[in-house]
C-alpha cells in the first residue's frame, strides 16, 4: 500500500549500458526547475487549479457551508444529490459536500508533512552522500535499501500501534520510509552536480562544502525536488485515505475521505451513490498532483527511438503511397531506367525533421547529390552536426523516428530508395545496403552472445539452416580477420574489446553479402593502432569482394587512405565534391582548406605547418542555417559577395563541384587557410567585419 | 556471482534483525502493560503486576529482547496477550492467505502490466495515450474504492464470485480461486497500471539503444525486435519493477483482507494494532519483513541472472 516513488528502471538499467563509455553529463541547466512546463499540458493546469479550489474552498469553508460536518438531517438519510444536499447524504444524514470540504484542508496538509520529511531528507541525505565521498555513499546506500525493502504498510500499523492515531506523527513516519526512495532518485543527479565543473571551481575559491551544496547543487535539483514532491503528495493522502479506511483515521465523528469511504462501503448495497463523491474528490486531488508531478518531470527531448511506433510507420506508408502516386503522375518513366548495376546516385537530398513533432520542420541536409561507382568508396567528410549521418542512415531507410526524408531521391540499381516503404527496404537492407555503425559495443546487442547475433543474421538474409549458419559465421569471423572464431561466438559483446566487437560488426553487415556498405565513423570509437587494423580490413574487403562503400568521417587521414572520391559536407550541404587526390591536392572550398589545415594527419610531412590551424567557432544548428553561404561566419575569405545563395558549380579540377563565389579568386592567389589563435570572440565579428584574406606568405613570418 | 549471493543474504538477515529490533521498541511503546491487555478493563492491579511477573515485564530491556529473539529464531513467538492462543500458530495457519493473495496480485499485475506497457510502448500514437489514461486513472484510485465497486458490480449485482470470506485451497481448490478472484483483482488494478507504465518506459529506452538499428540494417522482422531483443532488453528493469510491487501488493493486502474479510496476515496486523496485542504485533511484523526480503531477494537474483553481464561475472 506504500506505493515506492522511486522509479526502478533508472537503477536497473545501468548494468546493461556500463560497458559503454558514460555520455556526457547534461547541463543542469536542463535540470533546473521550468515553471512553463507546469502551463504547457492542459491536464497540469487543471491540476494546479483543482488544488487551489479545493485549498481555498476548504480553508473557508465554515463561511460557505450550507451544514456543519455533525449536522444529521434525519429526513434524508442515504439521499442522492437533492437541492438541499447537492452531494446526497451519509447514512447518518449529514450533508456529504460539507463533510467533504472540511476535511479537505487536513487531508491536504498532513499529507505535506510527508512530503516535507520524505523530500527534505531524501535530498539531504544525497547531498551528503554526494558531497562526502564514497564511504558515507555507501553507508546511506545501504540504510536506503534495507528501508525499500521493508514492508512499509506493516510497520506503520505497528506504528500506529505505539503511537495511536496521531495523524501527524504517523505521516511524518510515512515520509521517513518514502525518503529513502526519494535519496534514490536524487543521489545520482546530486553527484553529477557535485562534480561538474563548477564546482570544482567553487572548491578552490575556498567554498565550504556545506555552501557548494546549498548554492550549486541545490538549485539544480529544484526540477526533480518538486516532480518528486508532487508525486508523494499523491501517495501521501492514498495512504492516509486507506489508513482512515481500515479504522486508523481521526477520531470518530470527525470527517476523513478515507472513514466516509468506509461508511460508504457499508451501505453500497442500498445507496451506491455515497461511494461516487468521496472516491472523485480523492481520485480527482491525486490526478492533479500526479498531472502536476507528471508535467515537471517530462523529459524535454529525449532520444529518438530507433524503431518508429506502429502508428508512425502507418503514417510513412501512407505518405509514401501518396508520394510515389504523385510521382507517377508527373513522371511516368523513373530516371534510374538506365542506371548501370550496383550504382548508387543521390538526388537532392534532403532529410527534415517532421513538423508534427517537436523540431517542427527543421532541415537536416539539404539538397546533396553524389554518386557512388560499383566497386569504389565515397567519403562524406565534415565536422559533426554536418548532416553526413543523416544521409548516410537514410540510404538504407533507418533515420529515427521523427526525421525523415523530405525529397530527392535514393536511387539504387535504379530503384528509388527514398520512396520505399518500410516492408521494401526489409528486402534491401542486409542483402544490398549493410551498415557499420561508430560505437561497435553500442550497435551489437549485449543480451545476445555474438554468435546468436551473426547465425540469425545469416538465417534471415541467405535462407540457410542452422548448422550451415553457424559454419558461415565461422567463416565470416576469420574472413575479418578473427582467430579464434569458434570462441568469440560464445562471448557476450561485454566480454570482448571494442576491436574484436567493431569486427564482430563487420561481419555482422557482411552476412547477407551486399552490395554496398554504410559505413558510419567505423573507427572514430578505437584506439589509434585498431584503427589502422580496421581501415586496413575495409580496404581488403572492398578489393575482395568488390561491393561499394559510403564512408562517414571526420578524419582525413581515413579519406586519403581509402576513399576514391570524396563529398565535404557542411551544415547540411556538400560543398565540394570530386576525386580524392585532386580534393586533397587542390582542395578549392575554403571549408575544405581549414578541414585539412586542422588536420595532423592530411598534411604532408614536407609542408607541415608549425601551428595546427583550427576552425574557430561551430557549425550552426540546422534551425541557424542562412539562406546565404552556411560557412560565412567561420570563413576566413567570406565578403560582401558571400551574403547571396551560393551554387554548386564546376571547380575546374575534373568533375569536381565546389560551392564557394571565391573559389577560383582563391586557386588563383593560392590563399591558404591560416593557423590563427583567434580568440572566440573575433570571430563573431566576423559577420559584421568580414575578415582581411590573409596571405600564405604570413604563415612564413609567423 | 557467489560474493554477491552471501552478500545480499547478509544483507537480508540484517534487515530482519533490524525489523526484530524495531519492532521490539514499538510494542514496548504501546499503551498499557501486557498484563493489563490481556486481563482487560476490571481487573486488579495485583493480577495484572502477576501476569507482567510472570511475562517478565520487569526485567530489564536487553534481557527480555534476547529471550524474545530466541525464541522467535526457533519460530515461537509466544502466545497471543487477548486469546491466549500461539502467535506462531495463529501466523501459520494466516500466511497462506496473504502468500496467496499477494502471489496472484503480483502475477496478474505483470501479466497485464507487460501486455499493456509493451502496447502502449509498440503501438504508440492514439492506444498509447489511451493506455496512459487509464494507468493514470488506476494509480489515482484507492485500492479500496475499487475493491467495493467490485464487491457491488460482481459480487452483488451478478453473483459469480463471493463477496467476502475465503475457502482454504484443501477444502475446495475451485472455491479457493473464486474467493481469491475479488481481491486479488481489486490488488492487481493498481499494481498493473505501475508495471505497464515501467514496462512501457523500459520498452522505449530499449528502442532507443543503437542495437535496435544494427538489427532493423540486418533485416530483422519487426516482431522480432520488439518481441526477442527490445523486450529482452527491458526485462531487467521491469522484473526489477515486479519485485517493488510485490512489497507494495504485500502491504495492500491489509487492505484487501479488511474489505473481502480474509484472515490473513493483514487482517492480523490490524486486530492486534487496535487491541494492543504486544506479541501478534512482534511475531507479523517479523514474519512479514521475512516474506518480503525473501521474495526480493529471489527476485533480484533473477534480474542478476538476466543479465549477462552479471552472470558472467
Ligand atoms: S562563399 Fe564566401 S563565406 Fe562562403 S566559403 Fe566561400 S568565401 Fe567563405
Amino acid at each position: 500500500m506504500i506505493p515506492n516513488v522511486a522509479p526502478a528502471s533508472a537503477d536497473s538499467a545501468e548494468p546493461t549500458t556500463a560497458a559503454v563509455p558514460p555520455r556526457a553529463p547534461r547541463q543542469s541547466s536542463a535540470k533546473k526547475f521550468a515553471g512553463n512546463k507546469l502551463f504547457a499540458s492542459p491536464a497540469s493546469v487543471a491540476g494546479v487549479a483543482w488544488l487551489a479550489a479545493l485549498v481555498a474552498a476548504s480553508l473557508t469553508a465554515p463561511l460557505w457551508l450550507p451544514y456543519k460536518t455533525e449536522d444529521q438531517d434525519f429526513t434524508a438519510v442515504l439521499s442522492g444529490p437533492t437541492a438541499a444536499h447537492w452531494l446526497g447524504t451519509d447514512e447518518l444524514g449529514r450533508d456529504l459536500l460539507s463533510r467533504i470540504f472540511a476535511s479537505a484542508a487536513g487531508t491536504l496538509g498532513t499529507s505535506m508533512i510527508t512530503v516535507i520529511v520524505a523530500v527534505g531528507l531524501g535530498t539531504l541525505l544525497a547531498m551528503l552522500a554526494a558531497a562526502a565521498g564514497d564511504r558515507v555513499e555507501t553507508v546511506i546506500s545501504r540504510v536506503t535499501e534495507v528501508t525499500m525493502s521493508l514492508p512499509g504498510t506493516v510497520i506503520i500499523l505497528a506504528v500506529i500501534g505505539a503511537v495511536g492515531t496521531n495523524i501527524p506523527l504517523i505521516m511524518a513516519i510515512l515520509g521517513v520510509l518514502i525518503s529513502a526512495g526519494m535519496y534514490r532518485v536524487i543521489l545520482g543527479q546530486a553527484k553529477s552536480l557535485q562534480s561538474q565543473l563548477y564546482v570544482d571551481a567553487a572548491k578552490v575559491d575556498g567554498v565550504s562544502t556545506m555552501g557548494i551544496s546549498l548554492r550549486h547543487v541545490l538549485p539544480g535539483l529544484t526540477n526533480t525536488i518538486v516532480v518528486q514532491s508532487a508525486l508523494i503528495f499523491a501517495v501521501g493522502m492514498l495512504i492516509q485515505a486507506g489508513l482512515a479506511f481500515i479504522g486508523f483515521g481521526p477520531p470518530i465523528p470527525e470527517p476523513s475521505w478515507g472513514g466516509m469511504i468506509q461508511g460508504a462501503s457499508q451501505n453500497v448495497y442500498n445507496a451506491p451513490w455515497l461511494m461516487v463523491p468521496t472516491g472523485a474528490v480523492l481520485a480527482l486531488t491525486v490526478l492533479s498532483a500526479n498531472a502536476i508531478g507528471n508535467a515537471l518531470g517530462k523529459a524535454p527531448n529525449s532520444t529518438a527511438s530507433h524503431l518508429p511506433s506502429a502508428a508512425a510507420r502507418r503514417r510513412r506508408t501512407m505518405s509514401v503511397k501518396t508520394a510515389v502516386a504523385a510521382i507517377a503522375a508527373t513522371a511516368p518513366t523513373p530516371a534510374g531506367s538506365t542506371a548501370a548495376k550496383n550504382t548508387l546516385s543521390v538526388r537532392n537530398l534532403s532529410v527534415g525533421v517532421d513538423s508534427t513533432g517537436a523540431g517542427n520542420g527543421v532541415r537536416l541536409v539539404t539538397d546533396v547529390s553524389f554518386d557512388v561507382e560499383p566497386g569504389t568508396v565515397l567519403g562524406l567528410v565534415g565536422e559533426s552536426g554536418c548532416g553526413k549521418t543523416m544521409t548516410a542512415l537514410s540510404l538504407l531507410g533507418l533515420l529515427p523516428s521523427g526525421v525523415s526524408v523530405t525529397g530527392g531521391q535514393i536511387l539504387w540499381n535504379g530503384r528509388n530508395l527514398a520512396a520505399a516503404t518500410d516492408k521494401d527496404m526489409e528486402s534491401v537492407r542486409g542483402r544490398e545496403v549493410a551498415l557499420i555503425s561508430q560505437e561497435p559495443m553500442r550497435a551489437l546487442d549485449p543480451m545476445f552472445t555474438v554468435g546468436y547475433q551473426l547465425t540469425a543474421a545469416i538465417r534471415r538474409l541467405r535462407g540457410m539452416g542452422r548448422a550451415e549458419a553457424k559454419a558461415e559465421a565461422v567463416g565470416l569471423l576469420e574472413k575479418v580477420g578473427i582467430v579464434d572464431a569458434a570462441r568469440i561466438l560464445k562471448t557476450y559483446p561485454h566480454q570482448i574489446s571494442g576491436g574484436m566487437a567493431q569486427r564482430v560488426a563487420i561481419a555482422l553487415a557482411l552476412s547477407g553479402r551486399p552490395r554496398l556498405l554504410v559505413a558510419d565513423e567505423p573507427t572514430t570509437a578505437l584506439d589509434v593502432t585498431v584503427q589502422a587494423e580496421i581501415l586496413s580490413l575495409l580496404r581488403g574487403l572492398v578489393k575482395d569482394t568488390g561491393m561499394s562503400v559510403v564512408m562517414v568521417t571526420h578524419d582525413l587521414g581515413v579519406v586519403a587512405d581509402l576513399c576514391d572520391q570524396v563529398a565535404v559536407m557542411y551544415a547540411g550541404e556538400v560543398v565540394e565534391n570530386g576525386r580524392t587526390d585532386s580534393i586533397l591536392e587542390n582542395p578549392r572550398h575554403p571549408y575544405t582548406l581549414a578541414l585539412l589545415a586542422a588536420d595532423p594527419h592530411a598534411n604532408h610531412a614536407a609542408d607541415m605547418p608549425e601551428r595546427l590551424a583550427t576552425i574557430n567557432g561551430q557549425v550552426p544548428q540546422p534551425k541557424d542555417w542562412p539562406s546565404t553561404c552556411r560557412f560565412a561566419a567561420r570563413c576566413q575569405f567570406a565578403g560582401s559577395a558571400c551574403v547571396v545563395p551560393i551554387p554548386l558549380l564546376p571547380s575546374g579540377t575534373g568533375d569536381g563541384l565546389v560551392r564557394c563565389v571565391k573559389a577560383d579568386e582563391l586557386a588563383v592567389e593560392g590563399l591558404d587557410w591560416v593557423a590563427t589563435e583567434v580568440a572566440s570572440h573575433h570571430v563573431l565579428n566576423l559577420v559584421e567585419t568580414p575578415a582581411v584574406a590573409t596571405r600564405t606568405v604570413e604563415k612564413d613570418h609567423a | 556471482m557467489e560474493l554477491f549471493i552471501t552478500k545480499r543474504l547478509l544483507m537480508a538477515l540484517a534487515t530482519v534483525l533490524v525489523v526484530a529490533v524495531l519492532a521490539f521498541m514499538l510494542v514496548h511503546a504501546m499503551p498499557g502493560s501486557p498484563g493489563a491487555v490481556s486481563l482487560g478493563a476490571g481487573a486488579t492491579q495485583e493480577a495484572i503486576d502477576e501476569v507482567n511477573q510472570r511475562l517478565g515485564w520487569n526485567d530489564p530491556l536487553v534481557v527480555q529482547f534476547f529471550s524474545w529473539l530466541g525464541a522467535a529464531v526457533q519460530g515461537d513467538f509466544g502466545i497471543s496477550l487477548i486469546d491466549g492462543r500461539s502467535v506462531s500458530a495463529d501466523l501459520a495457519s494466516r500466511l497462506p492467505v496473504t502468500a496467496s493473495l499477494a502471489a496472484g496480485a503480483t502475477l496478474l499485475s505483470a501479466v497485464l502490466g507487460i501486455g499493456l506497457g509493451v502496447t502502449a510502448a509498440v503501438r504508440g500514437g492514439m492506444v498509447d495515450r489511451i493506455i496512459g489514461g487509464v494507468c493514470g486513472m488506476a494509480v489515482a484510485l484507492p485500492a479500496f474504492w475499487i475493491g467495493i465497486i467490485f464487491v457491488y458490480l460482481l459480487a452483488v449485482q451478478s453473483s459469480v464470485f463471493p463477496a467476502t470470506g475465503y475457502v482454504p485451497f484443501e477444502v475446495s481448490p475451485q472455491d479457493w480461486a473464486l474467493s481469491l478472484a475479488l481481491p486479488v483483482i481489486t490488488l492487481a488494478v493498481g499494481g498493473a497500471a505501475f508495471i505497464a507504465r515501467q514496462t512501457r518506459a523500459s520498452m522505449l529506452e530499449a528502442l532507443q539503444q543503437e542495437h535496435i538499428r544494427t538489427l532493423r540494417a540486418t533485416a530483422t522482422p519487426t516482431w522480432k525486435i520488439l518481441y526477442v531483443h527490445a523486450l529482452r532488453y527491458a526485462s531487467l528493469p521491469i522484473v526489477a519493477g515486479i519485485a517493488l510491487q510485490f512489497i507494495q501488493l504485500f502491504g495492500g493486502s491489509v487492505i484487501a483482507e479488511q474489505l473481502f474479510a480474509m484472515p490473513g496476515l493483514g487482517q492480523a496486523v490490524q486486530n492486534s494494532v487496535s487491541t494492543h496485542d504486544a506479541p501478534s504485533v512482534q511475531g507479523v511484523v517479523v514474519i512479514a519483513t521475512v516474506v518480503v526480503v525473501a521474495v526480493n531477494l529471489v527476485l533480484e537474483l533473477a534480474t542478476k541472472f538476466l543479465d549477462p553481464k552479471l552472470r558472467a561475472s
